[in-house]
């Protein structure tokens, strides 16, 4: 399984459970993030906690659930990153659009605000 | 480099334990990788994270039997195509037909031997592999036959400048990245090197349509005398952005503008990777990184222009992802500052990019090639004006 979520208040939290996103699952969690989109989600968090390596197909579809979300309305974040992942982000500069957040409380915390 | 070793995965899907273990036992003995599921469900379940070469289940299973699994992988675009044999005790005539029109490439009599079962799998996943590399094949000569080329064949000659290129397609597929030189005029000479995002086939496909905005908007452009990398690389973007088929497709970009007259370069960069800069009167070798955001995110995007002059034996070198991925601890990982501290010695010389290219493809520097690998290089030699 790719994924799991949970339920915090009006967050839905996305928990990647592999250790690498990649051009195998990218497809799948495209499908996944429009599905929440499309159920009604408007705050969605993807935590990557179990995450070590990002590809550049997981990356595409990252931005392009970003996009869908924002067509949505709805709004997407990123947590719990460690630091390779979150080096490449800044490096090639996908932390300017999207909002990323140390844990998945902070997330809950900032969100409500 | 670290070889992947390619080993046949078989997904067996078999309710009787016994039975199972016994194939499972064979399956591996013959070199197979086997994944055991006991029923339909935890064969779904295992088909989530594993995508198998080919899949052998039983046909009595409780609860959902081997029919009934093979008509909802035929629903699934992903898993369709995997081979499919059945195995079965029932020698029923209508049974077998009823599952070779569900496309199921064979039959297999409980209680066959070990070598007929592994010689039958073999053969099937021997077709398959042969017609897949036709396939590649077909496709590689239609792309050739009308020219369309993501990669050039030659660097251009530039006043003052020497460039080169080094390029490796992920796995022998033509993939997302593309190197393309522009040459306005003797003194003028566009640099780029793009990555779709995304890998194979798909990737490669939507090269050209960047290649053809890229192309167009810099000719058009430069006719009215716009030589701002910046602003080329702006109204790239806009027009990505508006073109609905790549909607869904981004793409970063390094673009570079080789002034020979006066000895700069013009640097803007799109969600690409910092290029390596050598001074070779400091023997300084530093990242220069660029601002703007990845092609096709943001349809008002703004990006920034960077003026880099260049004196003689000064080195730029320009990089895609695939060069920066490693195993660590035994997980990949992506470490550009790895990459950058694994080259640095190699720069500064007249042998920079021969060396550079030839640690990458002994290994020596870790790396593992996820993805396609590009490197520009260009180097400022003696003018001769």
């Amino acid at each position: 399984m790719l994924l799991t979520t949970t339920k915090e208040k009006d967050l839905l939290v996305v928990t990647l459970t592999t250790k690498e996103a990649s051009l195998k699952n990218s497809e799948e969690f495209k499908t996944a993030m429009s599905q929440f989109l499309e159920e009604g989600h408007k705050k969605i968090v993807v935590d990557f906690r179990d995450v070590n390596y990002v590809d550049s197909s997981f990356l595409g579809a990252l931005v392009s659930s970003l996009k869908l979300a924002m067509a949505n309305h709805a709004e997407m974040f990123l947590s719990n990153l460690n630091k390779d992942v979150y080096n490449l982000l800044q490096l090639i500069r996908i932390d300017k659009v999207f909002t990323i957040y140390k844990d998945n409380e902070e997330a809950l915390k900032q969100s409500q605000n | 480099m670290i070889q992947e070793i390619i080993e046949k995965k078989v997904l067996l899907v078999e309710d009787d334990i016994f039975s199972s273990m016994m194939m499972e036992k064979g399956l591996q003995k013959a070199g197979y990788k086997c994944l055991v599921a006991r029923s339909a469900e935890e064969a779904f379940t295992i088909l989530k994270n594993e995508m198998p070469d080919i899949i052998l289940s039983d046909y009595e299973m409780p609860d959902m039997n081997g029919f009934d699994l093979r008509k909802q992988l035929i629903k699934d675009p992903r898993l369709k195509n995997i081979p499919f044999v059945f195995l079965t005790a029932n020698t029923d005539e209508e049974m077998m037909l009823k599952g070779l029109k569900l496309n199921a490439i064979d039959y297999i009599i409980k209680g066959t031997s070990f070598p007929v079962i592994i010689s039958k799998l073999d053969n099937v996943l021997e077709v398959v592999r042969n017609q897949h590399e036709l396939s590649v094949q077909e496709l590689k000569k239609a792309a050739e036959a009308i020219n369309i080329k993501s990669i050039p064949a030659n660097a251009p000659e530039t006043k003052g400048f020497h460039i080169d290129f080094w390029h490796r397609p992920y796995e022998d597929y033509p993939g997302g990245d593309f190197i393309d030189f522009i040459k306005i005029n003797e003194d003028c000479t566009f640099v780029i090197l793009g990555d779709v995002m995304g890998k194979k086939w798909k990737a490669w496909f939507f090269t050209f349509g960047y290649l053809s905005y890229i192309r167009s908007v810099t000719r058009f452009l430069v006719l009215n005398k716009e030589f701002s990398t910046a602003k080329i690389l702006k109204k790239i973007n806009e027009l990505i952005c508006l073109d609905e088929a790549l909607a869904d497709i981004f793409s970063s970009l390094s673009l570079l503008m080789i002034d020979s007259k006066n000895s700069v370069v013009l640097y803007s960069g799109a969600g690409d990777l910092p290029l390596a800069y050598y001074n070779a009167e400091t023997k300084e070798f530093k990242k220069i990184q660029a601002q703007g955001l990845l092609l096709g995110l943001k349809y008002n995007a703004d990006y920034d222009e960077q003026t880099i002059s260049m004196h003689n034996g000064d080195q730029l070198m320009l990089f895609s992802d695939g060069l920066i991925d490693f195993i660590k601890e035994n997980d990949k990982q992506s470490d550009y500052d790895l990459f950058f501290s694994n080259i640095h010695s190699l720069a500064g010389n007249k042998n920079s990019f021969q060396n550079i290219k030839t640690k990458i493809i002994s290994g020596t520097g870790n790396n593992v090639q996820a993805d396609d690998a590009s490197i520009i290089f260009i180097q400022k030699n003696q003018a001769c004006y």
